[in-house]
This record gives structure tokens, sequence and C-alpha cells, in this order.
């Protein structure tokens, strides 16, 4: 969101990234077996940009952003941040990645001890990662409390004690302390009341200003996603189909699968004659266990040949920077 | 009229005093009408619609005023003449489809149980109307998942289920409790849309809760939308999304980011947030955060004024 945007090196990086699981044991009726939940992902991130990622429950994008934090161990392809290799660095040399490298999660009350005053909470990143006093601690953890919008005297309330919204900017206060570089952000809003949103959304956006933060955005509620985001990546069953500048892919989606997603979002429309034409994808999506042959859309694609059945159509580039991953694309 | 609510009041008895979850909420319903109620967590849009299938047993809830469903009182009906028109004449639908099934038996099982609880048919005529009715929610093959239990579909065929069993007694009045707010809006649109078609085809009237101001204004004829337990607006659909007259209304749709044309730089939020029950401020319960709050707001409480669209709010009465 910031005007200038330093292009050369991307801040965070993934090259042909995956991340398998095995599920059962030699025992189940189905034996040891593998589910790919991210699969073959290159993406990067520039300084002080916000890359937003959207897809239906399970299409991975949950599982990506934990991969990209190292919350779990990369299986596949390589994660680099501002150019070095991270992909398998022991977690002890990866601390001091860590203050650089934030992460904020959907559910506030889940994430913040509830025996433990907000204060302590804000100040535990800063007293594990700085040299700083206990009067350099308390100061700091003003500051940044000043910076979400919180009074300094709610540093000793309890996580109970707060609104859903203010115990979001505790967990947002408690993500930037170390002044981080990139910030994770998986479902930061969902958990929220509608009419608190848009006080979160408009505070990422002022911090990202201030502190020139770079964001990778995850969020089912596909309007708030283009709100925040510059570019997005759209996910279907572990992979990317779909990457471009979000006011693009929003106007224009070239991958059937973005079109019916945009499409089903519902708009308030005040006559019936206004409303969009709706694309309504006929059955679920497959397990990541037995993925379809070919491209992984085509079962539930409106469009899809022959071709699709049998051959996986790679994420390609074309004009504008768009990327498609269809034989097909609206392009 | 089918159904007309008057005056109700649903208040919670517990250790931190009264709490009123619903203040003097009235409204009607007509045969095969689509009514959307609209509100965020606290508002009183699921108490208001519990109360009015009889489904508050809590022991210390205390229901007054008045819900007339087809000319029949409904407060204080006895528990088994309720439940005689519950899943038979009104059916309801929640959020959560897990919480409607069992999952130690069958989809078809359930379906068919449900059905011979109000109907007098055979087994055999029972699960014939469940395929049927499998068929009607497009379950792509209605006989095999009969046979499947609730844990073996996704949400949104759990969801169809669900729906499948609401609609087994052809009811008259669907209640329908944000029944697409865990699901993914591809799936979705596919419910809505079923929803669209037994108004169609069975002439059902729908209640339909939900915080999606988008979702309602897709579906709905006429809205309500309630703030701390009172109705703050209600109106026609083009009423409502066309001229929003309450504050709390149009700060909310303002609050929506667009999802086409100029990406505003700020979105305009609604500053604070949803008061507790325990403590609502004397006058107005949005005056708090209301950008066009004056003296009167924190007097008394704004009463519904207005024909069919009508809005709780002194700067609309005075206006």
């Amino acid at each position: 969101m910031s005007e200038e945007m330093n292009t050369d090196q991307p801040i965070l990086e993934t090259r042909a990234l995956g991340k398998r699981f095995s599920i059962g044991t030699r025992f189940s009726s189905e034996g040891r077996r593998v589910v790919h939940a991210v699969d073959n992902v290159s993406l990067t991130v520039r300084r002080g940009e916000t890359l937003g990622l959207v897809g239906e429950s399970g299409c991975g994008k949950s599982t990506l952003a934990r991969c990209l934090v190292r919350l779990y161990d990369i299986t596949d392809g390589q994660l680099l941040f501002e150019g070095n290799d991270v992909t398998s660095k022991s977690l002890a040399s990866l601390r001091p990645l860590r203050r650089r490298l934030q992460m904020v999660f959907q559910d506030p009350s889940a994430s913040l001890n509830p025996r433990r005053r907000v204060g302590d909470l804000v100040a535990e990143p800063l007293r594990v990662h700085t040299k700083l006093s206990g009067a350099g601690i308390r100061q700091r953890v003003a500051e940044l409390f000043e910076l979400v919008g919180l009074l300094p005297d709610h540093v000793v309330r309890y996580p109970h004690e707060f609104s859903g919204g203010q115990r979001q900017r505790v967990g947002i206060a408690r993500a930037i302390a170390l002044n981080p570089d990139l910030v994770v952000l998986d479902e930061p809003v969902s958990a929220l009341d509608v009419s608190v949103q848009a006080q979160i959304v408009n505070l990422l956006a002022d911090l990202q200003d201030k502190l020139k933060l770079s964001y990778i955005f995850i969020a089912h509620d596909l309007s708030v996603v283009r709100q925040v985001s510059n570019r997005i990546a759209v996910m279907y069953l572990g992979s990317i189909v779909e990457e471009g500048a979000s006011e693009d892919v929003f106007a224009t989606p070239a991958h059937p699968y973005s079109q019916a997603l945009i499409s089903a979002v519902p708009v308030v429309e005040t006559t019936p004659s206004g409303r969009r034409k709706r694309i309504i994808l006929s059955g679920d999506v497959p397990s990541p266990l037995k993925p379809p042959s070919g491209c992984r859309f085509h079962p539930r694609c409106p469009v899809a040949q022959d071709r699709c059945r049998t051959e996986r159509p790679a994420l390609q580039e074309h004009k504008t920077g768009r990327k498609v991953a269809c034989h097909f694309p609206t392009i | 009229m089918m159904l007309s609510v008057r005056d109700l009041k649903v208040s919670f008895r517990t250790d931190d005093g009264l709490v009123r979850a619903i203040d003097g909420v009235s409204f009607d319903l007509e045969e095969g009408e689509i009514l959307g109620v609209v509100g965020e967590s606290g508002s009183g849009k699921t108490v208001s619609l519990l109360a009015v299938m009889g489904l508050i047993t809590d022991p210390n809830a205390v229901i007054e005023g008045s819900i007339r469903y087809r000319g029949r009182e409904l407060v204080g009906l006895p528990a088994r003449e309720l439940r005689r028109l519950r899943g038979n004449e009104i059916a309801m639908i929640f959020q959560d489809p897990m919480t409607a099934l069992t999952p130690v038996y069958t989809i078809g099982w359930q379906i068919a149980e449900q059905i011979q609880a109000h109907r007098k048919v055979s087994r055999s005529v029972a699960l014939a109307r469940v395929e049927e009715l499998l068929a009607e929610v497009n379950f792509p093959n209605p006989r095999e998942a009969m046979s499947r239990y609730p844990h073996q579909l996704s949400g949104g065929m759990r969801q169809r289920a669900v729906i499948a069993m609401a609609l087994s007694c052809n009811p008259a009045l669907l209640v329908a409790d944000e029944p697409t707010t865990a699901l993914d809006v591809t799936v979705q649109a596919g419910i809505l849309d079923l929803v669209r078609k037994l108004r169609a085809t069975h002439n059902s009237a729908v209640v339909f809760i939900t915080h999606d101001m988008g979702v309602v204004s897709e579906l709905a004829d006429r809205v309500m939308v309630m703030y701390a337990g009172r109705i703050v607006e209600r109106g026609s659909r083009a009423e409502l999304f066309g001229d929003p007259s309450h504050p709390y209304t149009r700060a909310l749709l303002g609050s929506i980011p667009p999802l086409t044309g100029e990406k505003p730089r700020r979105l305009p939020a609604i500053p604070g947030s949803p008061p507790s029950l325990l403590r609502l401020p004397k006058g107005c319960a949005f005056a708090p955060r209301c950008p066009a709050r004056y003296e009167p707001c924190d007097g008394a409480k704004p009463v519904l004024t207005g024909g069919s669209h009508a809005a709780a709010c002194f700067r609309v009465a005075q206006a």
C-alpha cells in the first residue's frame, strides 16, 4: 500500500514449495497415505506490498502460511527470505529470522494466554528477542499499545476483559513488537463482528504505511482481501491457479475457478436486474488424497475439454503479469 | 398473515442481573415471503427466532409478548402441541449442520425417522420420500447418500441433508439461522439457490437470519436490521438497500469493502464495538457509536416509526 516500492529484491520467495503430510498407519484400512496439502507453489512477496491468498476451505492456504513462517517443515522446494535459503535451517538458526517474520492468527482468544495480562503478552517477544531493560520494555509496550489503538492502562487487563476487536489489536501489537518486515495474517478479521472488521482492516493499512510492512493476507471474505491486497493468488487443491494485481483479477478473472469463486460472492444490490450472473460449481472440492488427473479443477470446470482431463496446466505468465494455470484461460 | 409477532421480550436471569436479550420486537410474515434478519452477535436475531420456535427451554428465561402462527398463539402453548408444529409445519436449519444430525445413524435413517414422526407412513414409503428429497437438494447420487453417515459428507452436503430433513414435511415456514456462515461462498451460492427454489415450488415462507448484508440483499423480500435486542430498521429490500435511513444500517453498509470499482483508501469504519446487554445505555443503544448522535438519543429509546419502511431513530423521525 505504500507509494514507493523497492521492487528489486523480493522479501520472500518460494520456489516450487510443497508440503506433504503422511496420514494413517500401516494398520489403517488403507495403509499409510500421503496428502499433498501444498503442491508446487512459487510466489514472491515484494517489500511493502500485500499478497492476498484466497481459496475455499481445504485448499491449503493456511498450510502454506504456516510453511512460510516455518511453523511447518517444508517437504519440497525452497523458501527464500531476502534471497537467503531458509528452507531447512535449524530452529536455533531460525531465531533471528523469527524477529522479522511474524504471524497473526484468526482467533485472538485462542492465541492469547488467558491467564496473563495483555501487557505481559505483548512484552514477551521483547523479553525473548531483545536485551531491553524492564523500563525499556514497558516503554516499548506503551508505544505499541498506542500504535494499535489501545489505551495505556489496558496493559494490566486480561484478554477476557476485551472485546474481539480489541483482542485482535493485542494480537497485532504482539506481532509487530519486534519491528518485523513481513507479517502473515491468517484470517485476522473472520472472527470479528462486521462492524468491527473495517476498524482492523484500516489499522492494518495504517501500520503498513507507518512501519513499511509486507503482508501475506489470508481470508475467505473476498471483498476484504481485495481491499487490503496489491496482488492476490487464488489457490485450488494445494496449488495456485491464478495470480495477479488484485483489482485486475477481481475485474477480469481469467481462470474458470476464479470466475466461479468471485461470482459467488453475495453483494448488496438494490435492483434485482442489477444482479450479476452467477456460476454455480457442481460437486465438492475433491479430496487431496485422490486428486483428479490432469487439471485438478476439471471435474467441476464448466469449460473443461479432453486435454484438461489428461494434461495438467502449468502456471503461465500472460501480459500485465497475470499468471494463470489453465489450458483455456479467458485472457 | 402467517406469523405475527407482537412486542416480544425475552430476558434471562443471570448472576449479574436480568439480561434483556430481546426488547419489544414486532414483525409480520406473509405466506411465501422471505424475511431477512440482519444483525451482529448479541443483536438478538437468533434468540427472537428461537422464541418463535418455542426452543428457549432455559428455566431462567422469561418470554413475554405474543407470537401468533396462522392465528394460533404460540407463547404458553404446551410442549406437546408445539412439537406437533415443529418439524411439520415449521422447520428450522442451523449454522452447524452437525448439531442437527446424529453421528451414529445414516442420513437416510435420520430423515426417514423425521418423516415417520409426523406422518403415518410405512418405512418403505418414508425411504422413497427421502430419496426424492435428497435429489431435490441436489445430491448427485441420492440413493448412495442415504447410506452415508454425517462424517462421510462435506460441510455443504451435510447442510443440504439438513435442508432435506427440514423440507421432509413440506413446511409452511422455514427458519434458517446463519445456514451458510460456515460454508464457502461457492457452496453458499448453491444453498441460497435452494432456498429460492423452495419458496418457488412449495410457497414456503422463510425467515433467514444472517450477519451478511450481501446474502440478505440477494435473497430477502423484506429485511429487518437488529441491534442490541431491538429492531432498528425494517423495510422491503429495495427500501432498505436503496435508501437506508438508520445510521447503523448506513454505517454497516458503508463499512463493507466493494468488490468492484475504486478501492477506498480507508474503509468508513464504525468506532467501538457492540454493547454488552448487561450494560445497555439508557437511551438508544447505538448512540455511543453513532455519528448522528444528539441530545434526545441519550434520554430515551427511540421507537420504530414509519410505514412499511421504518427506522428507530430520533434523527430520522425528526427529518
